[in-house]
């Protein structure tokens, strides 16, 4: 009986499953949809909190930061915004050095890392300015978001957060329908081609709520209503040395290569509840590809096809006739039905 | 005419007519329900279990860096100490400390201070502090934290706390060596108990301000560094380096306490290191009670409330409290050679080295002063506490009954006029401009003024004892204060007899007693609770039961015995005799009341002297407050209002 039970429920799930398969869709455009269509990449990374006891947020950010150039962001595409200097901090016991674990591996805060906006100038204003191009004259170019319309972005955000904000410097907040105004800015001035959301805070799943804005897919470390954990103290130091869940993400990511076939889709679930305590919110309805063919090195790192080529070419200076000739000759498209998937699965309960 | 002032409007209510008839018990019962709501304060569901608020704190994050040579260098400090004791037998060996802070490499100076006795023709003491300034290194010096250690020469009549100064230049010596310092640590002895600590705290606050200070008994000086806003305090009592147990007090001057997160970080940190720790901790011996836990929760809040009642810190900590500074002592109590307890003495201080490590790098991560958790509160037990809120209600409860009592008392007190006029106006609707004229024609100047004249009594016990022509007497301060007072309480004794009031005016001066007593319990209440509610436990029946209307003969001769054992200098004998009945228990009676009158003089003059130089309020607030309110109560108690006597005034009024 409970054999047949759920075979009939089984059953029930694929029929109402199938009217969103992607086998539905035309083979051709899965494939260009999968395919990857960024120029260039860019990472926003922000400590929001100050204070010494918040020293793992800086932790948190800044080995994130060491991943990013590891697999190949330059300097000049990250934007680090760190709160609080817990390097030069006068409780640190190892001046001018931060660590992201008790065995002192790897100072994080090596001679190589470029802090953009640092102490009191990481501000909501200046976050928000900073997504979305709007910041004042005279503003570096260091400290602009430069991006185009072929630029993945990463925005890692770490801090105190609440249900609906997270808290910079102790005394403002973000929250989450400025985060998503801002977004939806980014989209429309064409700043980014796909957008990769990290949060790891407290409730972080609540900062990515409000998103509209099309090609975001955003992973948060706990849940509305649930606190994310840190994962060890260094005893030496006195303070907690990082967070569980970038503790994890740090994991995977150090195991990535350049060209490692690692995608974004595994990337998701590095930290599960058994480890992370916290259950890892994922938002994937605004992503139009499948995170598991996505190469993680699509937002991680600065890693486009290229070919090597030992034939001569010839470059020369294009006629305008060419361009004209190309376009008139080019053969029109099979027209192909698209069917987008719900955002909200409530139909199946139906 | 306006609507409030209409006499054809009754003022009176049937139910206030109804509840003034009941007002007696209604009292009593407010009474009761605040008496039983402080003891249900010692049972579990009404206290709260102890956690810590702030989280810079982060307390025990860090494993305690300091190893078994500190206490080798505490043991060797120890030994030279003791030596140099033997040359310093009523004095501090000054140079030796002196000497040891600067081997360390400390910042060292020497704090001057001079005490001008105000009694017995004047007489000057001079003392002398030291202390050392380890300075943050990477920051600049804008916040300090201190640790201090009282010195007691070899001839002081207190415990002998001589390892305490090695412990605490153990620990300096420590931390001289570490780099994560963002607080200035000052490490500081004192000489002379609290007075040395007083004069330290003084000069470090107020040392640099011009003005005249010819007026003070104690001359602070100034000191030659300091080390920014002090933040926290922790100070070191140390009986021996073989530690049984740590009892920490946290009773500061007026009954102030420390940030309840600084005694958790205190216990938390010695549970760690596996120290015996807790408030009012006793011998192991002691501990063994058998005592239910409600019991033991009843006596530990009560003997908390007795200590905090008088106003005298039991520690040099409590003086910190005055400066908004939070700070508690951590007192060490000598292990008692028992014969399977054998610890090695080549690491026995480290436990508690480690402690005060522990809780120094916890100090230092504060990032403001201690602000997230209770200042008002009461142990219950080393990890129960019960929150203002939760207790102010009992007091509340036992004062609301003497404003019950006077607005009520207020809004009958035409009914009780009316009543013998009743018979002699027919006219009903005379009655409305009669009752008006009642309330105004109440003597209030002669009230008022013999109010006054009870403060000005009060007041003068104040100040007398202070005057110059009193203090050149070269009489004892003892006898002199205790003379004083004695001489206006008699004064207050006799002067009910002297004055008479007019018609009215008992009642009127019955009413303003309730409205002065509720407020000033309140007041002294929300300062100091124990005080305050020890006060009202005592006296709210009193005030309840005076009465100006008709009453039985040995109800008001009751409340008339009531009222003298309630005079202030009795109270205060009738304390320092119980307490030097279990102190003295080998005493004969007739001895017994001799020493304890003796005692209590000098109580009086040590109260006198706290306020003049600690600030302490306690004198104060007996003689200008508690005084004057017993004259009234003792005037009333006295009262005999025979029903002809006011009904030939009203004859002669209409």
């Amino acid at each position: 009986m409970l054999y047949k039970c759920l075979l009939l429920l089984l059953a029930i799930i694929q029929i109402s499953g199938a009217e969103h398969e992607t086998s539905v869709l035309p083979e051709a455009y899965v494939d260009a949809a999968q395919r990857s269509t960024h120029t260039n990449n860019w990472a926003v990374l922000v400590d929001a909190s100050r204070f010494w006891f918040n020293y793992r947020h800086v932790a948190n950010v800044l080995s994130i930061y060491r991943s990013v150039k590891r697999l190949g962001i330059p300097d000049s595409q990250i934007i680090l915004m760190i709160a609080d200097d817990m390097a030069c901090n006068a409780r640190n016991p190892r001046p001018g050095q931060v660590y992201n674990n008790a065995n002192q591996h790897i100072n994080v805060y090596g001679d190589d890392v470029e802090v953009d906006y640092r102490g009191y100038e990481v501000t909501v204003e200046n976050f928000v300015r900073l997504l979305t191009g709007r910041t004042q004259n005279g503003t570096a170019r260091s400290k602009k978001l430069l991006s185009d319309a072929g630029s993945n972005v990463l925005i890692y955000l770490t801090g105190h957060g609440g249900d609906g904000f997270l808290k910079f410097q102790d005394s403002e907040e973000i929250t989450s329908q400025e985060l998503a105004d801002g977004i939806q800015q980014m989209w429309e001035k064409k700043r980014y081609n796909e957008l990769f959301f990290m949060v790891d805070t407290c409730q972080a799943a609540s900062l990515y709520e409000k998103f509209t804005s099309p090609n975001v897919l955003a992973v948060a470390s706990s849940l509305v209503g649930e606190d994310s954990l840190s994962h060890h103290v260094d005893p030496s130091i006195g303070v907690y040395m990082i967070d569980r869940y970038t503790y994890y993400a740090l994991e995977f990511l150090e195991k990535v290569q350049p060209f490692s076939k690692r995608t974004i889709g595994e990337f998701l679930q590095v930290c599960p509840k058994r480890v992370c305590i916290s259950t890892v919110g994922v938002r994937k309805d605004l992503y139009r590809r499948d995170p598991h063919k996505v190469p993680i090195t699509d937002f991680f790192g600065a890693i486009r096809p290229t070919r090597v080529s030992t034939d001569r070419i010839n470059v020369t200076l294009a006629n305008e006739e060419d361009f004209v000739n190309e376009v008139a000759h080019v053969q029109p498209k099979k027209q192909f039905k698209i069917i987008i998937e719900p955002q909200f699965t409530a139909k199946i309960l139906k | 005419m306006g609507l409030l002032s209409d006499p054809s409007l009754s003022t009176h209510n049937k139910l206030v007519d109804n509840l003034a008839k009941h007002m007696r018990k209604l009292c009593y019962a407010f009474y009761t329900a605040g008496v039983v709501w402080f003891m249900c304060l010692a049972l579990p569901e009404f206290n709260h279990g102890t956690y810590l608020s702030e989280n810079a704190l982060s307390p025990g994050l860090v494993y305690p860096e300091i190893r078994i040579d500190a206490n080798r260098l505490a043991v060797q400090m120890l030994e030279e100490l003791q030596r140099e004791r033997k040359d310093h037998q009523a004095t501090t060996p000054h140079a030796w400390i002196l000497a040891k802070l600067n081997e360390f490499g400390l910042e060292t100076h020497t704090h001057n201070y001079t005490l001008r006795y105000p009694f017995g023709g004047g007489k000057e003491f001079h003392g002398k502090n030291i202390y050392g300034i380890l300075r943050a290194p990477r920051i600049g010096s804008t916040e300090g934290i201190v640790f201090s250690a009282p010195y007691r020469p070899p001839n002081s009549v207190h415990v002998d706390i001589t390892p305490s100064v090695p412990v605490l230049l153990a620990f300096a010596e420590f931390a001289r060596r570490k780099n994560y310092w963002a607080k200035d640590l000052i490490f500081l002895v004192t000489e002379q108990e609290q007075l040395g600590m007083q004069a330290w705290l003084e000069a470090y606050h107020d040392g640099d301000k011009e003005g005249d200070n010819s007026n003070s008994y104690l001359l602070a000086g100034n000191l030659p560094a300091r080390a920014g806003s002090l933040q926290a305090a922790l100070n070191i009592e140390v009986q021996d380096l073989e530690i049984d147990y740590i009892d920490v007090k946290i009773e500061g001057l007026n009954g102030k306490l420390p940030n309840l997160d600084m005694f958790n970080l205190v216990q938390r940190i010695m549970a760690r290191e596996g120290v015996t720790s807790g408030y009012k901790q006793t011998p192991r011996k002691k501990r063994r009670s058998n005592f239910s836990t409600y019991e033991q929760n009843l006596r530990q809040m009560l003997a908390m409330l007795s200590t905090q009642s008088s106003g005298v810190p039991n520690g040099n900590h409590g003086l910190f409290h005055r400066y908004r500074i939070d700070a508690l002592t951590i007192s060490a109590a000598k292990r008692v050679t028992n014969s399977n307890v054998k610890s090695n003495p080549s690491s026995a201080a480290v436990p508690l080295l480690k402690a005060i490590e522990g809780i120094a790098r916890s100090l230092n991560n504060l990032l403001e002063r201690f602000h997230q958790s209770f200042f008002f509160y009461v142990i219950v037990h080393n990890d129960r506490y019960i929150s203002i809120g939760d207790y102010m209600p009992a007091l509340v409860a036992l004062i609301a009954c003497s404003f019950l009592k006077a607005y009520l008392t207020w809004s009958t007190l035409d009914v009780i006029e009316r009543r013998p006029q009743q018979d002699g106006d027919v006219a009903e609707g005379y009655l409305g401009p009669a009752m008006q004229s009642m309330k105004l024609s109440l003597p209030y100047g002669v009230v008022l003024l013999y109010l006054a004249l009870a403060l000005f009594i009060g007041y003068v016990g104040n100040v007398l004892p202070l005057q110059k022509y009193f203090m050149e007497l070269p009489l004892g301060a003892g006898p002199l204060t205790g003379s004083i007072l004695v001489a206006l309480n008699l004064i207050g004794l006799v002067l009910p007899f002297v004055v008479v009031l007019p018609a009215g005016g008992l009642e009127l001066l019955h009413i303003s007693l309730l409205l002065i007593y509720g407020c000033a319990l309140i007041v002294i209440g929300l300062l100091n609770f124990s005080l305050g509610f020890f006060v009202a436990v005592l006296s709210v029946p009193m005030v309840v039961a005076l009465n100006t209307g008709k009453m039985n003969r040995t109800l008001r001769g009751l409340t008339r015995l009531w009222t003298l054992l309630l005079n202030p200098l009795v109270v205060i004998y009738t304390i320092i005799l119980i307490m030097s009945f279990y102190q003295f228990p080998e005493l004969t009676f007739q001895q017994l009341l001799l020493r304890a009158a003796s005692a209590a003089m000098d109580a009086v003059t040590f109260a006198l002297i706290d306020s003049v130089i600690y600030g302490n309020w306690l004198y104060f607030a007996i003689c200008t407050v508690f005084l004057p309110l017993w004259i009234i109560c003792w005037t009333l108690a006295l009262a005999k209002r025979s029903d002809n006597k006011i009904s030939q005034t009203k004859l002669k009024a209409n």
